[in-house]
């Protein structure tokens, strides 16, 4: 019972901090979030330019390496099982080798009176069939895990194998030029998933295959014009709305203005506001 | 109150006793044979006049409804509950039961108990963080896009209808993966060898 109580309270309280959070950056600057105070304001009057963006990710193609904390346990499961498991054939036949080789060994050793069938043969050690499969086993050669050469170029798809990456392109925005997720302005007639898709076949040299995960936008983030814009262009502000998408398929090749980012490097490339607001959906776990 | 019954009686008796004398006496009249009178008074059998038994109409009737009922009762007595399949599972091989095959159980030191217990906890403490990051992570995730959703529904009725739609391309949904080792360029897998004595019951 105390557990939902619990999870409910967390929330109320995240949500309040969220509110009071908001309220404070209206006060700071640019990134304005509106207020909600019941009027609801309609598009002509104050318009918001639509954009559409593609949140493309390459998940991990190779497992993460354990912890201390995971090695050991995994360890001590591994013993433990074995403490609690029964000998299977294999191990028994390993037994049974060990006592003829003693009883082969043994100073009073009697041929006549070892058993018929164990006479004349030859043994086979077990213990030689497992070296034959060990042998067997280092003849093929597996891809290293760790490339360090490979990890330092961020162009390369195929870099940081145990982690996801995520696709950076330079665009414009204004007067600068920025490195963002694949974003272009909505056009009439299509959908915002739509508009993200365009975006990102319309990044130079990208050949990607990607399943974009549903119709629904998964994120936001909106900022306001400075008022010298606004009243120029009569524009209020932009909404980017982002799609989530998995790259599937082959790796593609590395494409000029575009980079694979690991999550810890996301900070070095995009603008703190805009971050803020693309990290909840990237579940950093 | 008798005498009324024994007339009653009396008459009853009477037109019983004249009925069959007009019934013969018609009788006599419509069948004019010289074989006549011998027909009527000898008592004629099948065997006698050799000729295929009569069948009557209810005859066959009777014929199936007896044989059905012969049928019922052999259903009945062949109606034997089928025999379970085994569920393989359950069934502890004999293997497993042979005591030779068991290890001799090594008795840990103080040290090396305390030292798993420990662990376990610590574990335990571990993956309780683990999960409530999720979790945590999970609902920043539905809020980020409960308030796409919001906005995208103030500016336009329509993009917001497209989006609340469901996409039937996503599934099935299939995606390979992480291994221990990255996957080699060009590499042929051969194909594997196996006997399968996966054993098939039939009710």
């Amino acid at each position: 019972m105390s557990a939902p109580v619990v999870k409910m309270a967390g929330r109320c309280f995240h949500q309040l901090y969220k509110l009071s959070n908001s309220a404070g950056r209206l006060a700071s600057g640019k990134t304005g979030i509106r207020q909600f105070s019941g009027a609801v304001v309609q598009n002509a009057a104050e318009p918001w330019r639509l954009l559409g963006a593609a949140c493309v990710q390459r998940l991990a193609v190779i497992s993460a390496d354990q912890r201390p904390l995971e090695a050991k346990f995994s360890e001590l499961m591994n013993q433990m099982e074995l403490e609690r498991s029964l000998m299977s054939d294999h191990e028994l036949r390993l037994l049974d080798d060990k006592e003829r080789l003693r009883r082969r060994q043994a100073v009073d050793y009697d041929s006549d009176e070892e058993e018929e069938a164990d006479r004349d043969q030859d043994i086979v050690l077990t213990q030689d069939l497992e070296d034959a499969w060990e042998q067997r086993l280092k003849g093929f050669a597996t891809q290293p895990r760790a490339r360090g050469v490979v990890d330092v170029r961020l162009e390369r798809a195929d870099r940081c194998l145990a982690e996801p990456l995520l696709l950076l392109t330079q665009q414009e925005v204004g007067p600068e030029r920025l490195w963002l997720l694949p974003q272009t302005p909505w056009e009439a007639g299509e959908t915002l998933k739509s508009t993200a898709q365009r975006a990102l076949s319309a990044t130079p040299g990208l050949d990607l295959q990607t399943v974009f995960l549903g119709n629904a936008p998964c994120g936001l983030y909106k900022y306001r014009m400075p008022r010298s814009v606004r009243d120029r262009e009569g524009l209020t502000g932009v909404k980017v709305f982002f799609f989530k998408a998995v790259v599937s398929g082959p790796l593609p090749p590395p494409a000029p203005s575009s980079l694979w980012v690991r999550r810890s490097e996301l900070k070095d490339y995009l603008k703190p506001s805009y971050l803020e607001k693309i990290r909840p959906f990237l579940l950093n776990l | 109150m008798s005498l009324i019954v024994s007339r009653c009686m009396g008459r009853m008796l009477c037109r019983q006793t004249h009925v069959p004398r007009i019934f013969v006496e018609e009788h006599c009249l419509t069948r004019q044979s010289p074989w006549s009178n011998t027909v009527l008074t000898l008592h004629t059998s099948a065997p006698l006049r050799a000729e295929p038994k009569k069948k009557k109409k209810i005859d066959p009737k009777r014929e199936h409804v007896a044989r059905e009922r012969l049928k019922k009762r052999l259903k009945k007595l062949e109606k034997v509950p089928p025999e379970l399949i085994p569920i393989e599972d359950f069934i502890t091989p004999t293997k497993c039961l042979d005591e030779a095959r068991g290890r001799s159980e090594p008795r840990l030191p103080f040290e090396e108990s305390e030292r798993r217990a420990l662990l376990l906890k610590e574990w335990s403490r571990f993956k309780h963080a683990q999960h409530t990051a999720e979790m945590e992570a999970i609902n920043l995730a539905l809020d980020a896009q409960r308030e796409a959703l919001e906005e995208l529904k103030i500016e336009s009725e329509e993009l917001y209808k497209a989006a609340i739609k469901p996409d039937p391309l996503v599934f099935p949904f299939s995606h390979e993966g992480p291994c221990y080792t990255p996957p080699k360029p060009k590499y042929d897998a051969p194909d594997g060898k196996y006997h399968d004595i996966t054993k098939v019951y039939t009710q």
